[in-house]
């Protein structure tokens, strides 16, 4: 398997060396580039398999470099930011940015995203299992683009990265068990997730956070198999 | 500052005290004018009664015979005035007397009495004047009078005093009003400057009197300055807070390189720290982004991630509120704003128990300790930016002392507020009272 490229717009010359050099030590190919010029030149000169983008360029802004991008390919996107407000967080990837790394951020930080992005499989088939990326069961509302989850009285109900996940795979198996390992498999490629609790405590947390007034969240537990989402989801 | 406003008339009251004023310096002197020349009516007519009466005085004590005379002269002594005859032939008036001008408006009236060699002396009595006087008759001897009642003074009438207060308090009446209704830009502008500073100033109409209009014009514009200044330092210092994040990046990127575990683990702490210190300004400020947009939002489950996330990290936080609680409140400012008040808590009282209650009204966000407290002298205290209460920066204190401000400009947004307070058991609990809607 070849290594995999990466096209890295970075303005700052120093964050690009050593983001680079983090990369390269990890077995990654890195394209750095500097403007978003030379990121259409870098573009042209062979396959990219992620684009690490910084929001705050001179010259165009990464936003607009990634509405630029997004009709152009299905490259995966990961934007890098100073400012980590859950607004750009959200804008980012409403624009079809797969993550959002905030500055500053470790090799480790960074290393683990890439990973997680570049494992989550092709843009095509994202795509086609989005559709308008809105999943609907029991009331609930989960908005995969906005990474936000509504209650049936239309709430937004906080959940972590790694529950976010999990209520997703759920989802995507839904009425089906899902075993243990597939999901703390699934938690392991999530990264954000540094924490080490158990697939059964993120169960029950979702669990709670997704009960109703005398009513159980539809998760039920498959003794000695894993867990299931009992409920019948509707794509939009 | 209270001591003067108590003392404070207030604009409307100076007006209507300086209305009043003169008001009573008019009445004062229209009273006195008036009451001088009605009592020059008055003297007028006494002289003149007082020269027909002696001219008839002095033609009948004339034709008597000297035996006949003094009982003529007291037979001519009215109620009005006492007539004297006793065959004198000097004046006899009293010394202290001072001429006066009632003699010449009684020549005036009856001209034979300059004939008569007419005296007339005005003498005080206590506060008042008696007239005195004398006239000496064809044979020489000096027929004496004086008016029994004192001719000068007299008692100011009470009805004559207040008769006219009436249209004044009328007239006093009507200016309150008028000047309220004047003042009125005033008290827009006093509103107004109150709420500089806190959320959505307002650009007052120019309206009023042409004085007030200048001050809401100059209010209007030290208003734009004032907001363009905190603009201006607001936006240097988040770009400040943003740009540090790049060299912190590069610095993160870099220990990585560092053999030492020990060290990089040290470094690493040290730069966990500046984030945090970054972030918080940065939240302080608000120029993190545009004014959040309030959301339907679970505010139970959204303290329970943040238990979760405390506990995970080893802290004692539990949850013991509601399950759900929604609400309409900006996630992101609050969720920040629990998860200060829950870090203080393990912070400082090693251990935090949250809880989200609705009340019927109210909304609590409740955080709770088992550590020391605040002195209750400084409660109002760490409320305030940049306040620790360390009295040095201790080692392990992070952070910029923004962290309560943070939580109480969150509740401030979302129209509530925060409340200290020590639990009579012990330990210190923090709470956020929202409105809700």
């Amino acid at each position: 398997m070849t290594s995999p490229t990466i096209l890295l717009v970075e303005d700052d010359p120093a964050l690009r060396t050593l983001t680079t050099r983090a990369l390269q030590e990890n077995g990654y190919v890195v394209r750095p580039c500097a403007t978003a010029p030379e990121m259409w030149r870098a573009m042209e000169a062979g396959p990219v398999d992620l684009v690490l983008l910084d929001i705050m360029l001179p010259g165009t802004s990464g936003i607009d470099l990634c509405r630029a991008l997004r009709r152009e390919s299905e490259v995966p996107i990961i934007f890098i930011s100073a400012k980590a407000s859950e607004t750009d967080r959200v804008i980012g990837l409403e624009l079809g940015a797969d993550d959002y790394l905030p500055k500053p951020f470790g090799t480790r930080e960074l290393i683990a995203r890439v990973r997680a992005v570049l494992r989550r499989g092709g843009a095509e088939d994202r795509r086609a299992q989005r559709g308008q990326g809105i999943a609907e069961f029991d009331g609930f509302r989960l908005n995969l683009p906005r990474r936000e989850l509504l209650s049936p009285s239309g709430a937004v109900v906080d959940l972590t990265g790694a529950e976010f996940d999990l209520l997703v795979a759920l989802v995507d198996h839904a009425q089906r068990v899902i075993a243990r390992e597939r999901l703390i498999e699934l938690s392991r490629t999530r990264m954000g997730d540094s924490s080490d609790r158990s697939v059964d405590v993120l169960v029950s947390r979702v669990r709670r956070k997704l009960s109703g007034t005398g009513q159980d969240a539809p998760i039920i537990t498959v003794r000695g198999i894993g867990y299931m989402l009992n409920a019948e989801v509707a794509r939009r | 500052m209270r001591k003067g406003r108590i003392l404070s008339l207030g604009l409307l009251g100076r007006l209507l005290a300086i209305l009043l004023l003169t008001m009573a310096v008019e009445y004062l002197a229209s009273t006195i004018l008036y009451e001088r020349s009605s009592r020059a009516l008055i003297h007028d007519d006494e002289a003149h009664r007082l020269a027909e009466h002696l001219v008839i005085a002095r033609k009948l004590v004339s034709e008597q015979s000297w035996p006949e005379r003094p009982s003529m002269a007291a037979r001519l002594t009215t109620d009005r005035y006492d007539v004297h005859w006793a065959g004198a032939t000097n004046p006899n008036l009293p010394p202290e007397g001072a001429p006066t001008a009632a003699r010449a408006r009684m020549i005036e009236w009856e001209p034979s009495l300059a004939d008569s060699n007419l005296q007339v002396r005005l003498v005080p009595v206590g506060r008042r004047a008696q007239l005195f006087g004398a006239l000496q008759l064809a044979d020489g001897t000096w027929l004496r009078f004086r008016a029994i009642a004192p001719s000068v003074g007299g008692s100011l009438n009470i009805h004559r005093i207040l008769l006219p207060l009436f249209p004044a308090g009328i007239l006093l009446l009507l200016s309150a009003l008028l000047f309220r209704e004047t003042l009125r830009p005033m008290r827009m502008l006093a509103l107004a400057a109150d709420r500089i500073g806190r959320r959505g100033g307002v650009t007052l109409p120019e309206t009023g009197p042409r004085e007030v209009r200048r001050v809401i014009r100059a209010f209007n514009a030290m208003q734009t300055r004032i907001h363009q200044l905190i603009t201006d330092r607001t936006q240097a210092l988040a770009a400040v807070g943003h740009d540090l994040r790049t060299p912190l990046a590069r610095l993160q990127l870099r220990s990585d390189a560092i053999a030492d575990p020990a060290l990089r683990q040290a470094f690493e702490t040290d730069i966990t720290e500046m984030e945090a210190m970054v972030g918080s300004l940065l939240s302080y400020v608000g120029g993190e982004d545009d004014p959040e947009k309030p959301v339907r939002t679970d505010v139970a489950v959204l303290a329970q991630t943040i238990v979760d996330d405390a506990a995970d990290h080893g802290g004692a936080a539990t949850y013991v509120g509601d399950d759900h609680v929604e609400a309409v409140v900006r996630p992101i400012g609050l969720k920040r704003a629990i998860a200060n008040l829950v870090e203080n808590a393990l912070h400082y009282g090693h251990s935090a128990r949250v809880a989200v209650i609705a009340e019927e009204r109210v909304l609590l966000i409740r955080v709770d300790d088992d550590g020391p407290g605040i002195p209750d002298d400084r409660l109002a205290e760490v409320v305030q930016p940049f306040v620790r209460l360390d009295p040095a920066r201790s080692r392990n204190t992070s952070g910029l002392g923004l962290g309560l401000a943070i939580v109480a400009r969150a509740a401030e947004v979302e129209g509530g507020s925060l409340h200290l307070t020590n639990r009579p058991e012990g330990g210190l609990r923090a709470e956020m009272r929202l409105p809700r809607g």
